[in-house]
């Protein structure tokens, strides 16, 4: 009883979640003309850029961490943990091996922070590499890893 | 996921501000937007409001006459995060009750992982309270946790989101 309780109180929050109904799809790149378009920015990228600001603020700040919004702190703790790379040479060829592949800055960033180690969990993480009739190989998925895999994280 | 947005609005500087040749109109239109950047936590279709990168434009200013006040109007770039639907990401653990977990992604803090959507893991309490599976995989507090976002609501009053998320899927689970 307890089960279909929490069940059904899932369900009247989230009805399109829990009914498999979807509009907004980012494993299908359904997620708005606007997002498309933008650019996406990975965790390591965003980690330079808030390390960075934090950085000036304590230059002008007894008490930095006063200053930033929670919104901030918390972003900034987020970015960091979950960044593979940390050296801005290598955050840039993160980038640059990634944008030779015909992905969207969506699909770019996906691949930037979850770091897949194989083709299938690659395409596990971002099923779109394999539909929107761009038919990315597994060699080419492999190849790409690879040249990943040589891009040094410490520095 | 974070989003580089640009963005027109619109600075008011007060008369008194402005110096007798107009000059550091940029500085003193940065820092009031960088005032107003960082009140404003969120909105539905950006996402959260993470931090300002760059003044692109300045426009003419304009003068409010009832107040004597300068508008300008300006284009900045900043930085946003915003979830999405089907979209796979890592989080942390920082909640465990018996029906699921809470929790942070980005600066998210209400993920809610319900544990229907933990397949194979059980509720069991060792110490602390945490969910495991046969092959002794843990997810408790301070668990790192790769998810798939099933759903994402925003409440107006808040200036927050909150998301529904699950780990039916492949390569999907604490790691």
């Amino acid at each position: 009883k307890e089960r279909r309780e929490e069940k059904e109180k899932l369900r009247i929050r989230f009805p399109s979640a829990m009914s498999g109904e979807e509009e907004e799809n980012a494993a299908e790149l359904k997620i708005g003309d606007e997002f498309l378009k933008a650019k996406c920015l990975m965790n390591c990228e965003v980690s330079l850029i808030l390390e960075h600001k934090y950085e000036q603020l304590q230059q002008v700040s007894e008490d930095p961490m006063n200053q930033v919004s929670q919104v901030f702190e918390k972003s900034l703790q987020y970015v960091k943990r979950f960044s593979r790379y940390k050296n801005p040479d290598a955050v840039r060829q993160v980038r640059e091996i990634l944008s030779r592949h015909q992905l969207t800055e969506f699909e770019l960033c996906v691949l930037g922070n979850l770091c897949p180690e194989t083709a299938e969990e690659a395409v596990a993480m971002v099923p779109s590499l394999k539909t929107k009739g761009r038919a990315h190989s597994d060699e080419a998925i492999e190849k790409m890893l690879n040249d990943l895999s040589l891009v040094k994280r410490f520095e | 996921m974070f989003i580089k947005v640009k963005l027109p609005s619109n600075v008011m500087i007060p008369a008194e501000a402005m110096d007798p040749n107009g000059l550091m109109i940029q500085r003193a239109v940065l820092i009031r937007l960088l005032d107003a950047f960082a009140s404003k936590k969120a909105t539905k279709d950006l996402g959260y409001f993470i931090a300002l990168k760059n003044l692109e434009e300045i426009g003419e200013g304009r003068i409010r006459e009832t107040t004597g006040e300068i508008i300008f109007p300006v284009v900045f770039s900043g930085i946003t995060f915003k979830m999405f639907k089907g979209e796979i990401v890592h989080g942390v653990v920082r909640q465990v009750h018996k029906s699921g977990v809470f929790l942070r992604c980005g600066p998210c803090e209400n993920v809610y992982l319900s544990q229907y959507k933990m397949p194979g893991y059980d509720y069991i309490v060792e110490g602390n309270p945490l969910f495991m599976n046969q092959n002794m995989s843990r997810i408790q507090i301070g668990s790192t946790v790769r998810f798939i976002v099933l759903d994402i609501q925003w409440k107006e009053a808040e200036k927050e989101f909150i998301a529904l998320a699950s780990l039916e899927g492949n390569n999907l689970g604490p790691f």
